[in-house]
């Protein structure tokens, strides 16, 4: 169960206050991994780096017991003047591990980007990133009851894609996953219920095509 | 829930304080290996910095002819106002930018945006204390009497020097928040402080009244207080303990309420 309680989120502009959300009250019961819907700059990402604790709400907070990781996006979590294995083994060592050479070498078996590795991320293609990001994820993969995921899978080769697919569903009965993607069938293949914000609000569906069937009506012209 | 996830691959659930910890740790690591680790050099080039400096100044002194300065000696007499002050600078434009520049990492929540400047004022104090040390053993081992006269003042001196760096460094972290341009205008203000904080000078050797135009500046205080307990032919006219306290009070509680209100930003 992930609670929103008086949740807002705004931004100053030259505008004065904009709201990406106003006012959320709502419980996601958490037994089904959840599609975000949305059109650009609704606050999709926003709301995936609330949820992962790399952004504040400015009033109102999110409760949860669960145990939700950090979001994987391409942008922020891997540093790009470290390597992917400096990188790795910070992540571990903020989580607490004293013996990260384990973490290192299961991430580096299932990034498969051999020698790249130890070169400095900001060499890397956003499809390696995208690798060692995920794989980043995969070696702490007991740890997390939910999954924030922000447009990850959309880049990465068929093999990738195809790696990737098989670890969310095997971690299907423990770990559910909170996903962002533009595309309506890469949702429907990982998330059963869907959210879509509107209005600056956010509205859960139980079921995700009825999400995507209220965002293609409200968003989408036809 | 809460029990299933005591225990994950055998690591306890951490306290808040274990997960900074933890934190400043990853950091310390990641730092000391960006700073030092880059070339081979790095730890010489800590060395070399303070001993050019005064070794120009040094040079300058004597060739005017100047051995002593109050019955001091005067290598070291220069170290003991350079050192402080390149701790001082050094503190402030290390800290000042600590969270500008650790921005990407704030993606993990474990890291909060005060983690970085907590490391970055472990590493210099650490790298600090080994300089001076250094410095002295060599200076002691030239046949120079090295080691402070008064060991407790000479402390407090470099503890409020510390206070009063961490303050304005945190205090700095906001203003970089707000105004990028920050660090360039903090060098252009070091730079005049460097002159104004008697680094190359005590004030027995200028006329009182002209002790005014430096009497504000809390590091100046700190200088003359230090010399003044590390040598016992010096005591400073000026060096007032309560006006150095009063000053790393304010600026201590100025950082700390400026990251307090800005730490939602920082992570922006």
């Amino acid at each position: 169960m992930i609670t929103f309680k008086q949740l807002s989120k705004y931004y100053p502009t030259k505008q004065g206050r904009r709201h990406v959300f106003k006012d959320i009250n709502l419980s996601l019961p958490m037994d089904k991994s959840i599609g975000v819907l949305g059109p650009n700059g609704a606050g999709k990402s926003t709301l995936i780096k609330i949820l992962g604790g790399a952004d504040y709400p400015s009033r109102g907070k999110v409760v949860s017991p669960l145990k939700i990781s950090w979001p994987l996006g391409l942008r922020g979590g891997l540093q790009g003047s470290m390597s992917g294995r400096e990188n790795v083994r910070f992540v571990a060592r903020i989580h607490g591990f004293t013996n990260t050479k384990v973490v290192e070498e299961k991430v580096s078996q299932f990034a498969e980007i051999g020698i790249y590795f130890d070169e400095p991320v900001k060499t890397y293609s956003s499809g390696m990133r995208a690798r060692v990001a995920f794989g980043l994820t995969m070696a702490f993969d007991f740890d997390f009851d939910v999954l924030l995921v922000d447009e990850l899978t959309a880049v990465g080769d068929t093999n990738f894609k195809k790696k990737s697919e098989k670890v969310l569903k095997d971690k299907y009965e423990n770990t559910k996953v909170i996903m962002v993607n533009h595309s309506a069938n890469e949702l429907k293949k990982y998330c059963q219920a869907g959210l879509l914000i509107k209005d600056q609000n956010l509205h859960y569906f139980d079921e995700i095509d009825h999400a995507i069937q209220e965002y293609q009506s409200c968003y989408v012209t036809h | 829930m809460q029990n299933s996830s005591e225990m994950i691959h055998g690591i306890p659930r951490r306290n808040a304080f274990k997960i900074m910890c933890d934190t400043v740790h990853a950091l310390l690591m990641r730092e000391v290996k960006a700073r030092f680790g880059s070339s081979k050099l790095g730890y010489f080039w800590v060395i070399a910095e303070p001993l050019a400096q005064a070794a120009v100044l040094g040079l300058l002194f004597t060739l005017i002819g100047r051995n002593s300065f109050a019955n001091v000696p005067v290598a070291l007499f220069l170290f003991t106002g350079i050192l402080p002050f390149k701790l001082f600078s050094k503190l402030l434009s290390q800290l000042s930018v600590g969270i500008a520049s650790n921005k990407a990492l704030f993606a993990y929540r474990q890291v909060a945006p005060i983690d970085p400047v907590i490391t970055r004022f472990v590493i210099e104090i650490a790298t600090y204390a080994i300089v001076y040390l250094v410095i002295m053993a060599a200076l002691a081992w030239l046949g120079f009497d090295v080691v402070p006269d008064q060991l407790l003042p000479f402390f407090m001196a470099n503890g409020l020097l510390i206070i009063i760096s961490f303050g304005l460094g945190l205090a700095l972290c906001a203003a970089v928040q707000e105004w990028e341009d920050t660090p360039k205008l903090l060098a252009m203000v070091l730079t005049p402080m460097f002159y104004l904080s008697g680094v190359f000078f005590a004030a027995t050797m200028i006329p009182a009244q002209y002790w005014y135009l430096l009497t504000w500046n809390p590091i100046f205080h700190i200088i003359e207080l230090s010399r003044d307990a590390y040598f016992v032919s010096y005591t400073t006219p000026v060096g007032d303990w309560r006006y150095v306290m009063l000053c790393a009070l304010v600026l201590l509680f100025l950082g700390l309420g400026l990251y307090r209100i800005n730490r939602v930003r920082f992570s922006a």
